[in-house]
């Protein structure tokens, strides 16, 4: 954290480019963060942008598939790259020395050729990544239980996309989400440990000059949630799922420091209230809660996994436990403050951390943080601050989604 | 740089200092586990891990829980094949206090016999939810007709042997494994020696005994294929075969190979199994390597039209490999091992598992260049002999989904 600088410029094609340099580092992050996700697709894109992911490997003008991945591979590069509901974000680990090659490299594919033979291909694999997650009982019962409570807002939007939507998208449609999501306006260029500035700034010009800036728009929908209950089934399952939605707030919203804290004295992997109610006595395998934010809207979950036999015991004290959530010991909030802290803080000590941190900061909210002042607003809660949150946005307005053997 | 102490009880203490870092991590690992479970009493370590955490010294379960929180200490306690870990990462300056509390949980644990009941419902639920997840469980189920006996046991125990599980059978586990002697702790970040050592001789000197020695490595099962059915989207298709050992003088020659293999997104079988022909999302091999044994191992996940495409692909990538690697393959092979190893040194928590791991299986700790000069040595004869030496046969097969490939396993033989 120590002996680091954070910079940032735009560039003459309208690409925010932001740097934290600390030459005290063994490696270097770099990634483009892109503000698109399956909530900006046409009903009938689903699972486009998580599909244009793969083919950003997939080859360019310059390179084909395989010179993509020969070089990333000459040099080392621990790359990848994700997408979600709001977001798509290409990034690698480097050494230094290889850096420049790198960038050269990742901006080269952010303008990928969509050529029709890999298109096809990839297609396949993607058909089989959805067959993988159907095999996931716990990401089954989100994705549907995210459908069903987001009713039709775009937050609840598919990233994977079904096997008859990704079937029938055509690269046709993939170049014109392309263009009219891939602009400069918006995304980011982030890098984070050791690398040179200026040479970074002056490279990015020369790379990206000439890619489009048009503003792009993102439809921002009020969202107020209804109170549902749905229990799904599946074959063969030996455990049952439970998945608790609701309100939250926004990733805009100040809020969100208080509606965390109260997820971890709630809902933490240890020394939590769900911890010591259900997996210290045994009754769950697993149990945690999250604030869930989004871009302007959100929600509050709390999930467990437990024996079908024990799903009504878990779920009544789990709602139980979130009524009474703002019940807590000055001592309860003292520790959760400093584990919030101290993960903030050591996630933030290797590069990686640091990317992912401030490309997301951006995208949210279109400013630098450092960790010192993430540490300070955490710091300064208090109780009322907590009971505040917890009363605004009425988390306990739960709707209840099962997944349970047929 | 690292270095090695031996308390007068045996515990060995791996330091190394990070100037670069403001965390400490670290591990302690004391011989036990699956692999030491009595025969009628599998899971029996996973039960007294995490019972050592319910209570120790004259802290309850929850003040216990607590002083770990309010020192900020990330930490977690399990049992895995042949070793108790006890892990954690922090801020320097709470070094002590969690030196302090690893020490009670093993040296003074409270082993209240009323959380056990409790602990293990968890623990048959995990075991229980193994039939949920595919591609864990074919893992699994490939161990159990691949590796001889213990070594063949599940991770996570089994049902008759968690319910066997007692009060005074724990009791005994702890107090025959949990010993300095045999044992090691690493730890690794922005610390000093000297400071480091006086404190774990102050939480650590008065620890007694002698770790168990872990049970001889048969020999590997006879190879064959096998199916399981099992109602899900996908296939899982897993293999197992004989490799080199961790002293084999093959064993970086291995390495390099399975990076050809299966390194980032340029190894063969990514390339030709899901770059050319979209059979799959997720294809790998991975070499892992003891002292007794070196095994490698591949994966491939697809729907059951794909199948036999797909696992056919797979057996000519292994088969091709020997005579057919280029210079290009070899150079990106070590640079991508390299990488990884020069990014990981920056976590001091990568830093204290790796001294740890080092430390067990050669009594020393390799410096970060002498492994890269290692890697940089081999040459494409190298990795030619080692293939030879170590050949794709004899493969251990396993399906498990609803489409049986052992047909096709045959015909390959």
């Amino acid at each position: 954290m120590s002996k680091t600088t954070t910079l940032t410029t735009v560039l003459s094609n309208g690409l925010t480019i932001i740097g934290e340099v600390s030459t005290m580092h063994k490696s270097a992050g770099l990634g483009f963060f892109v503000r698109t996700g399956s909530r900006d697709e046409h009903p009938e894109e689903s699972g486009i942008s998580h599909f244009l992911e793969h083919m950003v490997f997939k080859g360019t003008k310059r390179r084909s598939a395989l010179d993509i991945t020969y070089e990333l591979g000459n040099i080392g590069a621990q790359a990848n790259a994700f997408t979600s509901e709001e977001s798509t974000v290409y990034y690698s680990a480097i050494i230094p020395e290889y850096f420049e090659t790198l960038q050269d490299l990742l901006s080269d594919m952010m303008r990928p050729a969509l050529v029709q033979e890999e298109f096809d291909t990839e297609k396949n694999v993607i058909l089989e990544e959805i067959a993988l997650y159907q095999d996931r009982p716990n990401f089954y019962l989100y994705e549907n239980a995210s459908r069903e409570f987001f009713a039709g807002h775009p937050a609840g939007n598919s990233v994977l996309g079904s096997t008859e939507s990704v079937s029938a998208i055509t690269s046709e449609q993939m170049r014109g989400y392309l263009q009219r999501r891939y602009t400069t306006s918006n995304m980011v260029l982030v890098a984070a440990g050791n690398f040179n500035w200026d040479r970074f700034v002056s490279d990015a010009q020369r790379y990206t000059d000439d890619w489009r800036s048009d503003e792009v728009d993102r439809t921002l929908p009020q969202f107020s949630s209804e109170i549902i209950s749905r229990e799904y089934k599946r074959k063969g399952l030996n455990q049952s799922h439970l998945l608790l939605l609701g309100p939250g707030c926004s990733a805009q919203s100040q809020d969100r420091y208080a509606l965390g804290l109260l997820a971890v004295i709630l809902g933490d992997s240890s020394g939590s209230k769900f911890y010591w109610e259900l997996i210290d006595k045994g009754i769950a395998e697993a149990a945690s809660a999250d604030s869930e934010e989004r871009d302007e809207c959100g929600c509050f979950a709390a999930y467990a996994s437990m024996q079908p036999s024990q799903i009504d015991k878990v779920a009544t004290t789990l709602r139980e436990l979130v009524k009474r959530g703002a019940e807590f010991s000055a001592d309860d909030l003292e520790r959760a403050k400093t584990k919030v802290i101290s993960r903030l803080a050591l996630g933030s000590e290797l590069p990686m951390g640091r990317l992912m941190s401030l490309g997301m900061e951006w995208n949210y909210r279109k400013r630098l943080h450092s960790v010192k002042e993430e540490i300070s607003v955490i710091q300064s809660l208090t109780a009322g601050d907590l009971e505040r949150a917890f009363e605004k946005y009425r988390i306990w307005e739960l709707s209840e989604f099962r997944l349970m053997p047929e | 740089m690292q270095h090695i102490d031996t308390l007068d009880n045996g515990l060995t203490v791996v330091i190394e200092e990070m100037p670069h870092v403001e965390s400490v991590a670290y591990e302690l690992q004391i011989p036990g586990g699956i692999v030491c479970d009595p025969e009628d009493k599998l899971g029996g370590c996973l039960v007294l891990a995490e019972l050592t955490s319910r209570g120790a010294g004259t802290l309850s379960s929850r003040s216990l829980s607590e002083a770990f929180e309010e020192n900020g200490i990330r930490h977690g306690e399990s049992c895995g094949f042949d070793r108790y870990l006890y892990r954690g990462a922090l801020f320097a300056k709470n070094l002590p206090q969690a030196l302090r509390l690893v020490s009670l949980m093993v040296q003074q644990p409270a082993l209240p016999q009323s959380e056990i009941e409790n602990i293990r419902s968890v623990l048959l639920q995990d075991l229980s939810a193994l039939n949920d997840h595919p591609a864990r469980r074919a893992f699994v189920e490939l161990s159990s007709k691949y590796y001889p006996a213990p070594y063949s046991r599940c991770g996570m125990g089994s049902t008759e042997g968690l319910m066997a599980v007692d009060s005074e059978s724990l009791r005994a586990m702890w107090k025959y494994q949990f010993a300095p002697e045999g044992a090691v702790l690493s730890l690794a970040g922005a610390l000093k020696r000297d400071d480091v050592l006086k404190t774990v001789e102050a939480n650590f000197a008065e620890w007694q005994g002698r770790a168990e020695k872990l049970p001889p490595f048969g020999k590997i099962n006879r190879p064959a294929a096998h199916h399981i059915e099992h109602d899900s989207a996908q296939l899982q298709i897993v293999m197992a075969f004989p490799s080199a050992k961790f002293t084999d003088p093959h064993y970086y020659a291995t390495k390099l190979a399975a990076g050809m293999l299966s390194g980032g997104m340029f190894g063969r079988l990514f390339i030709e199994v899901r770059e050319k022909r979209g059979l799959c999302y997720s294809v790998y091999a991975r070499h892992s390597a003891t002292n007794d044994y070196g095994t490698m191992q591949a994966y491939a996940g697809t729907t059951p039209e794909r199948a036999h495409e797909t696992l056919q692909v797979m057996l000519d990538v292994f088969h091709a490999l020997k005579g057919s690697a280029t210079e290009e393959e070899l150079a990106r092979a070590k640079a991508n091992l390299k990488a990884s190893l020069v990014i990981g040194e920056e976590s001091s928590a990568s830093r204290a598992a790796s001294n740890a791991g080092d430390w067990w299986l050669m009594k020393r700790v390799r410096t970060l260049d002498e492994i890269l000069s290692k890697i940089d040595s081999i040459s494409r004869a190298e990795v030619d002999a080692a293939l030879e030496a170590f050949p794709a046969r004899g493969i251990t097969l396993l399906t498990l989904g609803s489409r049986d490939l052992t047909e096709v396993y045959n015909d390959n033989l």
